[in-house]
């Protein structure tokens, strides 16, 4: 059966047969307690997090100097998308909650069924390609909004349709439960990340205290997606006062049409402006389902796989501290993430171990794994001192 | 908003000429207040875009000399002049120059600047350090040099006004408290610190509290090592402007790109991420008001019978690789000259404007910079971080300045690179690549070999940048002479350069002072001042070489009297009272700040007189019986 949304036109993928890695979804209803808003809001956070190894294995796969109007763009959604995993954050911590990132639950497995949708879409780690910027293309497909889940005690037996309306069913309960709870923003207000910690994306992080700030994060994170509803820019204007910018998904169709969009074009005009060209072939072709496990042990590239996801690891435990209570670490954490960007650039320079595979042309690629394993050994590597903060504290 | 080069016939509130750190600044907030301005500008707008940006960062990396203008293509029509102009004389003493400025004086001004759109502020470092109070004055002070007209205070608020515009990243407790310098109750700049590099702390720890004598008065000097405030950005403080914080402004050309120094220290020439100010995130805030005109070289400040100054004459070209252009004329009410200190002063000349003082190219200053150098026991990690992030200050101040000229000491953070051509004469030197080509290659090491000691020796590198005031000497000026142009016609910049005993006493004391850090950090000082280099020079019995700042000032210099200066208080030229000169040139002292925090709180001073002036212009005469003086009376019916 082939897969095709039906407003966008969009097709599926034919290459991935493998059972596919299930996100935990929160059952079909509007949340109607505290605990239950606080269960959706760390599934939100996991379906913020869930996009970013596709965008960034898409943008670091691009060979060195190509197709930079690409990167630029990869690189500004890939920004928003942290963007909204730390709104969704403030959004937790202001209602009592207590994200959760270094945890293997946390991180799904790729190839990953896409989250809160009908249709069997794979979300796989892929070169930069137009698979890639297709798979980009689902993840924020604009969606004509089904109905929200009924009221009625029981979850409501149809399940959910889109990301939108996961996002707008969060709403709802939240408009709901700060009618009934005066102290549902009662949240400790050092936990909230603020522009001093969170900075290089368009719109911008704000504390959330307040029904206001939170529905405000929402409009934030879907229209920087999908865009203002019929138009194709994204709300920064309207409320940050920034430069007007396409949205995610139709900064993605830029590049899938090598083309960009005009200032009169409208999302059913599509893309009518100058020229992008895109250069398909300058890039490092991959493997969408490789595992570190594929790599011979002992040799050179499993060591540099497993070093990228030890790092990785020690990423997802200076996020969960900048979550919880310590905003500050966000600064020992970027320079992790462009860590992790080199070792990914050496994997995907490499060719991939198994000759059969190297012959095709395909190279060694970062897997993005992660098992409790990895966040042990990255914690202890944290508290024997790894990194700059050591190093100064030792001079003082 | 761009127009088509061609502007004949079309008249304007204010003409600019000059879209540099000066000129862009004026531009914007006359544009803001709804003149019409319109921008010449000599060099090209290419880095404006992104593409543009990318096209320099790779000429950069591609260069085999990484000075200043190396990110920058050659431009025949508006030529910049550059520090590999400056070469050792062919018999071995002194210096000879080649290029754009033509040089005849004693000793070399080893500087450049940049003529494409943003100026020199392309390739800035992107220090801005206010001037202390004491340096307002220092005939009366100390003796020597220029006072100013004005003092700190009159500029206090203007400093604000500038460090908001280039987004100002330091701490105002620590540098009332190091330097004493006065702040507006509550006042914190819009972005915390830049934070001190490894380095800085390692001098702190070993440094701070200890002394050092100086030669001359026989005093002990405090060391304590103070961050520096930078026009780059750092995190916002959300405390700024009353609680209302501070959003970092982005790369030109480039959204939400650059809102933090990530530490790349190739500030100067080009900072990869545009985190470091530069004038064309000011340019991209200008409103329709403001319009810029490229590839439009002024040849000519246009004057009339009575005075006044009626406009400019431009050369429009189309390519920068062929010297062809078209001569156009456009008018305004006022012109505003803000070319750089040396271009502006080239231009005055030219036009024969503004000179009734003869003082217009006089006084030309800079800060020459005496390095120092040595490897540091341990690492210190440089190379991570901005080009300097903090230095010492108490050399800056106080009474030892009657004796000798007082130094800012700049802590490095780019290793030997500018003092031995570091990292890559290292490498040359493990390698056995002689200096010249006529000795024979020494032994080399490879491998990992090569790779341990490059590390060890990089990695232990510490330079100091002594940056000495200079005081204003009228013989240090810019002249012209019709038989040397450049390829359009106009006059070339000629120099003649010297350094006063007063700045040479102070590098004596400066040296001495070096070397007693050097023994109180235990590293192995390895400074040389070969006497074959181009700015070689004795003094009392030792030899010294020095570079240039980039900091060129003085040539159009501000005073309280027409006779002997060429610009009032507001920068207005006493000669004709619609041309204004804004920029370095006019600074009659300079004190040890690199000058232009300073330059930009004097040129937003200047827009509000301009403001004025051109709000009188336009308001009609409307006669009253008996005007008193300060206060408009309502007429009897
Ligand atoms: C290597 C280096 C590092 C520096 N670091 C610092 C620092 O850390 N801190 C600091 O405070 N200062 C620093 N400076 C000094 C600083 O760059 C200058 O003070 C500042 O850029 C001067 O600004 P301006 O607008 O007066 O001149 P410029 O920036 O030079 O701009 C002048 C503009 O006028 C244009 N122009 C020239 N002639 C004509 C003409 N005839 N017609 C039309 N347009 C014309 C030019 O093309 C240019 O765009 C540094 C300088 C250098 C060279």
């Amino acid at each position: 059966m082939t897969t095709r949304d039906l407003l966008t036109g969009l097709t599926g993928f034919t290459d991935i047969e493998a059972p596919l890695a299930e996100l935990e979804q929160p059952p079909f209803e509007i949340p109607r307690t505290v605990p239950k808003l606080r269960h959706f809001l760390q599934a939100a956070l996991a379906l913020e997090f869930l996009t970013i190894p596709p965008y960034l294995t898409a943008m670091y796969t691009i060979r060195p100097e190509a197709n930079r109007e690409a990167w630029y763009a990869l690189r500004a959604v890939v920004m928003e998308e942290m963007l909204h995993m730390t709104l969704v954050a403030n959004m937790l911590n202001a209602v009592g909650g207590k994200p959760v990132v270094a945890d293997p639950e946390f991180v799904t497995d790729y190839p990953a069924k896409l989250p809160y949708a009908r249709e069997r879409v794979p979300i796989a780690l892929r070169n930069f390609g137009r698979e890639a910027v297709k798979t980009g293309l689902w993840i924020e497909r604009p969606e004509r909004m089904e109905d929200l889940p009924g009221t009625g005690e029981e979850p409501d037996p149809r399940g959910w349709t889109s990301i939108g309306q996961f996002y707008a069913t969060i709403r709802e309960g939240l408009v709901r439960l700060a009618e009934r709870h005066p102290d549902l923003f009662s949240g400790d207000l050092a936990h909230q990340i603020g522009p001093e910690d969170f900075y290089n994306s368009g719109g911008m992080a704000f504390p959330v205290t307040d029904l206001a700030s939170a529905l405000k994060a929402i409009e934030v994170i879907a229209e920087q997606g999908e865009g203002v509803p019929g138009s194709i820019y994204n709300p920064d204007e309207r409320l940050f006062g920034q430069a007007r910018e396409v949205a995610h998904y139709f900064r993605f169709m830029e590049i899938y049409e090598e083309r960009r969009y005009g200032p009169l074009d409208t999302p059913a005009s599509g893309p009518t402006g100058p020229a992008m060209p895109v250069d398909w072939a300058a890039a490092y072709r991959i493997d969408p389902e490789a595992k570190v496990s594929d790599y011979p042990k002992g040799s050179q590239v499993r060591a540099a796989a497993e070093q990228f996801n030890l790092v990785y690891a020690r990423l997802l435990l200076l996020l969960d501290r900048s979550f919880n209570g310590e905003p500050k670490q966000l600064q020992a954490a970027v320079p992790v993430m462009l860590e992790l960007r080199d070792l990914a650039w050496q994997l995907y320079a490499n060719p991939h171990p198994d000759p059969a595979k190297a012959a095709r042309g395909v190279h060694a690629s970062a897997t993005f794994e992660i098992t409790r394993a990895e966040l042990t050994a990255a914690a202890a590597e944290l508290d024997a001192g790894v990194g700059a903060a050591a190093l100064l504290a030792a001079l003082s | 908003m761009t127009r088509a080069r061609e502007v004949d016939g079309h008249r304007y509130d204010v003409i600019v000429v000059g879209a540099g750190m000066a000129g862009t600044l004026v531009a914007k907030r006359l544009g803001d207040q709804g003149w019409r301005v319109l921008v010449l500008e000599a060099g090209t707008k290419t880095l404006n875009t992104w593409p543009g940006h990318l096209d320099a960062m790779n000429t950069f990396y591609s260069s085999l000399i990484k000075v200043p203008n190396a990110p920058y293509r050659a431009n025949t029509a508006a030529p910049s002049p550059s520090v590999l102009d400056t070469l050792p004389a062919k018999d071995g003493h002194g210096y000879r120059s080649v290029g754009y400025l033509v040089q005849d004086g004693p000793l070399p001004y080893g500087t450049d600047y940049l003529r494409a759109d943003g100026g020199t502020g392309m390739h800035w470092l992107g220090l801005t350090p206010r001037m202390l109070p004491q340096d307002f004055k220092v005939r009366t002070e100390f003796g020597y040099g220029r006072d100013w007209p004005i003092g700190y205070d009159d500029l206090q608020h203007y400093y604000c006004e500038a460090e908001r515009e280039i987004g100002v990243a330091g701490d105002t407790a620590e540098q009332a408290e190091a330097i004493g310098l006065p702040f507006p109750e509550g006042y914190v700049f819009p972005m915390h610190e830049i934070p001190s590099s490894y380095l800085d702390r390692v001098l702190a720890r070993e440094l701070d509290g200890k002394s050092v004598l100086d030669r001359y008065t026989q005093q002990q000097v405090e060391l304590q090592v103070v961050n520096t405030p930078h026009g780059r950005n750092s995190t916002p403080n959300q405390a700024y402007d009353g609680g209302r914080g501070f959003r970092p402004e982005s790369a030109a050309g480039l959204p939400n790109y650059g809102e933090r120094c990530v530490g790349n220290s190739s500030c100067t020439p080009i900072c990869p991420v545009q985190a470091k100010y530069n004038p064309l995130k000011t340019q991209e805030r200008w409103n329709r008001k403001v319009t810029l005109v490229d590839r439009a070289v002024v040849s000519r400040v246009l004057v009339a019978d009575n005075g006044r100054i009626t406009g400019v004459e431009y050369q429009a070209y189309d390519d920068p690789g062929t010297p062809v252009a078209t001569t156009h004329t456009v008018e305004a009410d006022i012109v505003v000259v803000a070319a750089h200190a040396i271009e502006t002063a080239r231009l005055l000349l030219a036009s024969e404007v503004a000179n009734s003082s003869d003082q217009v190219g006089r006084n030309l200053m800079d800060h020459p910079v005496m390095l120092t150098w040595g490897l540091m026991p341990g690492q210190i990690g440089p190379f991570r971080g901005p080009g300097s992030t903090s230095g010492f200050e108490k050399f800056r101040m106080g009474d030892s300045r009657k004796k000798h000229a007082p130094w800012r000491l700049v802590i490095a953070n780019w290793g030997w690179t500018w003092a031995a051509g570091s990292p890559g004469s290292d490498v040359a030197d493990l390698l056995g690549i002689p200096d010249s080509p006529f000795k024979p290659r020494g032994k080399a090491v490879y491998g990992n070999q090569l790779r341990e000691r490059l590390g060890d020796r990089i990695g232990r590198q510490v330079a100091f940048q002594f940056e000495l005031e200079q005081d204003a000497q009228p013989g240090n000026r810019v002249t012209i002479d019709p038989r040397y142009r450049d390829a359009l016609g106009n006059c070339r910049p000629i120099l003649n350069y010297d350094l006063s005993d007063h700045v040479k006493k102070g590098m004596r004391a400066a040296l001495d002072v070096s070397h007693q850090i050097f023994q109180l950090l235990g590293a192995d000082e390895r400074t040389a001042y070969p006497s074959d280099a181009p700015s070689y020079f004795q003094y009392d019995g030792a030899g010294y070489t020095f570079q240039g700042a980039g900091h060129g000032c003085g040539t159009h210099v501000m005073g309280d009297h027409r006779h002997n200066s060429v610009v009032d208080q507001w920068q207005r030229s006493w000669d004709h009272a619609n041309l204004y000169l804004v920029g370095c040139g006019s600074m009659p002292s300079i004190g040890t700040s690199n000058p232009s925090l300073t330059m930009a709180a004097l040129a937003l001073r200047s827009v509000e007189k301009i403001h004025h002036d051109l709000m009188d212009l336009h308001r009609p005469l409307v006669l009253r019986p008996t005007p008193v003086p300060g206060y408009a009376q309502p007429r009897e019916a």
